[in-house]
């Protein structure tokens, strides 16, 4: 079950910086794909929806509006309209990428070139960050320097503390929880797949029904865990930005 | 002995987290059920504490991956 990854390392004033290849491939493939889908599918638009895009496109766009307008007011999270849309559309995506098929060279180590690049903490943990520092730019920026600071020690001062590390847990569940939910999800899809492979007749036909029945529900799986990110994203963002507790 | 704790800590992981979202559920279809003009707003509330349940097994599932993987 090992795979190799092939990895780029180059070297930043003697520190080893390594890249993963197949997820940045991954990456790029996932940018392009939820590039062209949005593209083509707000060519034709009017106030008369003519054809199945757009109104596909205007469900899309309500129902991340109803997740934002049910955390904050729409005056205030009017402006991350378009940013949860982006990220939704691109974590769901990455999540349904690795479920198709998976490409592993047949070299002596395994390389893995086909995956969900959300099966990689890295990846995962970088979007949560991204996330976290932007709910403090936008709490700096909408209540103040003071206000914000002052929030940490919001019910009794001897809170602080907890409410320190409350944001790296934050960060660090929000991330881990999609990396943990993929991975596990492209294991069990790897192991059913040698399972068919490797296990003669019986293993062919005893894991057929489990792999397709695994991954409709890693399907329904990728969406709930790009629903619960942005989800939880606009839950932060909006503890933030509310000035009354 | 590692592949065995990482059983062990998945096992128990697996128990916690069914235990706890099957909790959430159960609450939320008696919710539904004595207030079915509520669904949509519960339904949301339900999967945000479902994810939030999870994130606790989750961390224990990365734990024993990696004793797996590198022990």
């Amino acid at each position: 079950m090992e795979h190799g990854t092939p990895t780029f390392t180059i070297d930043l004033f003697g520190l080893p910086v390594m890249f993963d290849l197949s997820t940045s491939l991954m990456i790029i493939i996932t940018c392009l794909i939820v590039f062209f889908v949005f593209f083509f599918m707000t060519r034709k638009l009017a106030v008369r929806p003519t054809g199945k895009p757009q109104v596909l496109m205007e469900t899309l766009m309500n129902f991340v509006k109803g997740m934002i307008s049910s955390n904050m007011a729409w005056k205030q999270g009017g402006k991350f309209h378009f940013m949860a849309i982006t990220l939704i559309a691109f974590i769901f995506v990455a999540n349904i990428l690795g479920i198709p098929f998976t490409i592993i060279l047949p070299d002596e180590a395994h390389t893995l070139w086909w995956k969900s690049p959300t099966a990689d903490p890295t990846v995962t943990l970088t979007l949560a960050g991204l996330m976290i520092v932007l709910t403090h730019y936008y709490g700096v920026q909408m209540q103040g320097m003071g206000n914000y600071v002052k929030s940490y020690f919001q019910p009794m001062w001897f809170m602080a503390p907890i409410k320190f590390i409350e944001e790296f847990t934050y960060n660090l569940t929000l991330g881990l929880r999609l990396y943990g939910n993929i991975y596990a999800g492209e294991i069990l899809l790897l192991l059913l797949v040698s399972l068919i492979t490797t296990g003669g007749i019986l293993g062919a036909v005893g894991g057929f029904i489990p792999l397709m029945v695994w991954q409709g529900f890693k399907l329904f799986i990728s969406a709930i865990q790009a629903f619960i990110f942005v989800m939880l994203a606009m839950v932060y963002l909006s503890h933030k930005l509310s000035d009354d507790h | 002995m590692s592949l065995l704790a990482a059983g062990i800590a998945a096992g128990l992981a697996a128990l916690g987290a069914s235990f706890g979202i099957g909790m959430v559920v159960s609450k939320t279809v008696e919710a539904v059920a004595r207030q079915p003009e509520a669904r949509g707003p519960l339904q949301t509330i339900m999967f945000i504490g479902i994810g939030v349940v999870e994130a606790v097994p989750i961390m224990a599932i990365v734990i024993a991956f990696l004793l797996m993987f590198t022990f």
